[in-house]
């Protein structure tokens, strides 16, 4: 299910694949997003670099497709 | 062998400034001695993280002889730092008011009339701290609970960065075996010869002179003039010799700052020079880092996809760390074709002494990982060391996705050099064995977050009436050798011998702008300017040369060991001193001059242009005590055209004994943020009789963007070494490893254990 970037429009292939472009741009626009929706940009690009599984990537990019669905 | 096509270039010469050094006349900033001079000495934290609540110095006023105390407080308070394009990453106030972060960091300073006195006097300043809890472990300072080093930064984390092209999760899928590890590499100091001294004069018509051990005196001289409120071009820096720079020596350091505040105080000229303790305390260091790698191939060595995470030890400020985060990630990749490839960085805040830029940038620590994992992959999948890399390896005209177009590329000449010389070795004797290591560098970062308005490099070269040749460059000769490498630059393009030629840098009152000694910029960005403006000058006496000889078009005449001759008639000419002399009149008594410049445009993102080496070595390794002996060093190296074999030699093997420091020698342990061996009892470095037999195989190649060809040598070397004996151990022992600087207790578990399973774990 392919995606658009909610800040920069760029398309992805994936709600995952979302996610992982907005941590890895991290540049103004993209990080003010995450505090648009009541979540902390750093806490979650840390608990997916240290923590095994996808868990920040998923969420993300399950918040993303569901605001574009709707 | 092919015959030199070159009169000046591709030879073996010795440095311009030989004479000078080896007779000891050479003037470093320590030599120089100023009238009414004072002597400074800088008060420094012993805490690791601690508020200032107080500082008093009124007992150490009151010592005979000192003249002045200065604190934050005398200063502008400016946060600077290399990064002017982002302002947040401008951290460092030198002087800090608030709060310490490292131990070593400056707190006050102190002049006096002799340097025992300024050291008394730091006793007699009553410093009050509130000591706050530190963290100096990347890993443990991204925790919630760490403390917050810097006022606003979450999780102490101060940079990320993200480099990936392909889709990493198909070329994942698509491999037929994956590999992952996780490495810990440590610091390493600059060790330079000379350590870091100042002697700043300020006179009361608001002129600084700063005498300075610097790679780049114009970085200084704008950097000074903002944290002390001055224009630029009222702020001279001189810096004719230096000794040593590796990439600790082009940030604002406090000798700079501190010599300049006391001597604005006093308007005297002020002297300091740090000990060897303080270099190794209070300087920036390598950067140390976590590294973890997922590699995925095919089962015949195809690489298909690479994931790197990275999380250094940024130290207490950025420095230029946020550059060697962001190339250790690019390297990481090199010198190999990956149809995906994603790499993560982060650089966290310590309160540890800060890390930054050192010679290889962020390479080396990415070879040790990348290239022991290639080695591991091949001997599971049964593939043969060098093949796996000739499969993989750049070629020329190949496109880093995203990030760089590779304009030359020896690598597989190298790698066959390399190989052939595994084969002539033959049978080694009792415990030898060989490891080998690629790697590729760049030349020249295209990195402007100076922001600065200059070109990147310039040159101007100015004809006397004698034939004599003065080229002016911003360049910084450290030892490397740069002004030797300019100078034949500039005979060759303009056709006179290299006797004519006479450099002239370090000085920014009478040299263009230059960024400096770093990311081995000289060669290829002041070498092309220097090229330049000698073909200017040289445009301008073919003119006047062509008008005499009365030919119909300029090209028909030039210049080559000093003889102007029409090209078709080559014994047809005259001597080049006196068509100088013809020009002069011609000009009114106009000297020639002639400009260059270079900044690279729409070169990608990092380099305009990239070396590449192969490297074997061969150590024997004691199973008893875990020593290491180095017995050979041969590496294949492609550094487009040499320009002068002999400094290119010198430089290699230089590199060769920094990097294999790095792999086995120089480890620097840091224990509650306090460094604890700063002297060179306690930090082994390689020695003389340490150092093997280096051999060094040129693999000629031409670089388009090069002068004449030429690109980076010398830097490059760094990144290769301790990775290749990282294999030797590997291939002698069955160990990985997954730590740099590798120690002897190492090297005996691995013994131990090989004994204990029998065989070969
Ligand atoms: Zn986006």
């Amino acid at each position: 299910m392919s995606l658009k970037c909610p800040v920069c429009g760029k398309l992805k292939k994936d709600p995952v694949d979302c996610a992982r472009h907005m941590f890895g741009t991290g540049d103004k626009p993209h990080k003010a997003w995450f505090e648009a929706q009541g979540l902390s940009y750093i806490d979650l690009l840390l608990s997916q670099a240290t923590e095994p599984g996808n868990k920040a990537y998923i969420e993300v990019g399950g918040l993303i497709a569901k605001a574009q669905q709707g | 062998m092919t015959a030199n096509k070159y009169s000046v270039l591709n030879t073996r010469v010795h440095n311009v400034d030989g004479y000078a050094k080896v007779t000891g006349r050479a003037t470093y900033t320590f030599d120089v001695k100023l009238p009414g001079m004072l002597y400074g000495k800088i008060l420094r934290s012993p805490h690791p993280h601690a508020r200032i609540i107080s500082i008093d110095p009124t007992e150490a006023l009151k010592l005979p002889g000192v003249k002045a105390v200065v604190t934050g407080k005398d200063t502008l308070g400016v946060k600077q730092g290399i990064w002017r394009r982002y302002p947040e990453l401008c951290d460092e106030q030198i002087l800090t008011i608030e709060k310490v972060r490292y131990i070593g960091e400056p707190v006050a300073a102190v002049a006096a009339i002799t340097e025992e006195i300024a050291e008394q006097a730091l006793d007699l300043i009553d410093v009050q701290y509130e000591v706050l809890p530190f963290v100096d472990d990347p890993m443990e300072a991204i925790k919630k609970e760490a403390p917050m080093i810097h006022e606003g930064v979450e999780r102490n984390v101060n940079v990320t960065r993200h480099i990936e092209w392909g889709d990493v999760e198909e070329a994942f899928e698509e491999a037929e075996y994956v590999r992952e590890d996780w490495f810990k590499l440590g610091g390493q100091a600059h060790m330079c010869m000379e350590t870091r001294a100042t002697v700043a004069s300020y006179t009361s018509d608001k002129k600084l002179t700063v005498y300075t051990s610097t790679q780049s005196p114009y970085y200084h001289q704008a950097l000074l003039a903002g944290v002390l409120g001055l224009r630029e071009s009222d702020i001279r820096v001189i810096a004719h010799y230096v000794g040593g720079g590796f990439g600790g020596k082009f940030e604002l350091d406090a000798s700079q700052f501190c010599a300049s505040i006391l001597s604005m105080k006093l308007s005297k000229p002020v002297k300091i020079v740090f000990t060897r303790e303080e270099d190794f305390v209070a300087t920036k260091r390598r950067t140390p880092m976590y590294y973890y790698v997922r590699t995925g191939v095919k089962k015949d060595g195809t690489f298909c996809a690479r994931e790197a995470r990275v999380f250094s030890n940024g130290g207490a400020y950025t420095g230029m760390g946020a550059t060697a985060l962001y190339l250790t990630g690019f390297f990481h990749s090199f010198p190999y074709k990956w149809k995906a490839y994603r790499y993560d960085g982060y650089r966290v805040y310590t309160n540890s002494l800060p890390s930054t830029s050192m010679r290889g940038f962020g390479a080396p620590q990415a070879m040790f990982c990348s290239e022991q994992q290639i080695d591991w992959i091949a001997a599971d999948l049964g593939l043969d060391i060098i093949e796996i890399r000739r499969k993989n390896a750049h070629t020329t005209g190949y496109e880093v996705p995203g990030q760089a177009t590779i304009g030359s590329c020896g690598l597989n000449q190298c790698l066959d050099k390399i190989e052939q010389w595994i084969k002539d070795r033959g049978k080694l004797p009792k415990n030898r064995v060989i490891g080998i290591s690629a790697a590729g560098f760049m030349t020249g970062g295209i990195f402007n977050w100076f922001d600065t308005p200059y070109s990147f490099s310039s040159a101007v070269v100015t004809i006397n009436y004698d034939g004599v040749v003065e080229l002016h460059v911003g360049a910084q000769d450290i030892g490397q050798g740069s002004n030797t490498t300019l100078a034949m630059i500039c005979a060759e393009a303009l056709g006179v011998k290299l006797e004519n030629i006479k450099v002239h840098s370090g000085d920014t009152d009478h040299c263009p702008a230059d960024l400096g000694a770093w990311g081995s910029r000289q060669t290829l960005m002041a070498g092309n300017a220097t090229k330049m403006a000698a073909e200017d000058a040289k445009k301008q006496l073919l003119e006047f040369a062509s008008a005499k000889f009365g030919y119909n078009i300029v090209y028909d005449v030039d210049i080559k060991d000093g003889w102007v001759y029409n090209v078709a008639r080559p014994e047809r000419g005259m001597h080049y001193v006196d068509l100088v002399k013809e020009a002069l009149r011609g000009k009114d008594g106009q000297r020639i001059v002639g400009r260059g410049h270079y900044t690279p445009h729409r070169k990608g993102m990092i380099s305009p242009a990239y070396s590449y080496m192969v490297q074997a070595v061969e150590a024997e390794i004691d199973a008893e005590t875990g020593k290491i002996s180095l017995h050979n060093c041969v590496t294949a190296h492609d550094c487009g055209q040499p320009i002068n074999t002999l400094g290119l030699i010198g430089q290699l093997e230089g590199a060769a004994s920094m990097a294999a420091g790095y792999g086995y020698l120089e480890n620097m342990p840091v224990e509650d943020g306090k460094v604890m061996n700063p002297n060179l009892v306690d930090y082994k470095i390689i020695r003389a009789p340490d150092m093997p037999e280096c051999e060094i195989i040129e693999i000629d190649t031409y670089e388009p963007e090069g002068p004449y060809g030429a690109k980076e040598a010398g830097e490059g070397l760094t990144n290769p070494t301790a990775a290749a004996l990282g294999n030797a151990i590997f291939h002698a022992t069955g160990l990985k490893m997954k730590q740099a600087p590798i120690m002897p207790e190492m090297i005996v578990n691995a013994f131990k254990e090989k004994k204990k399973g029998g065989g070969t774990p």
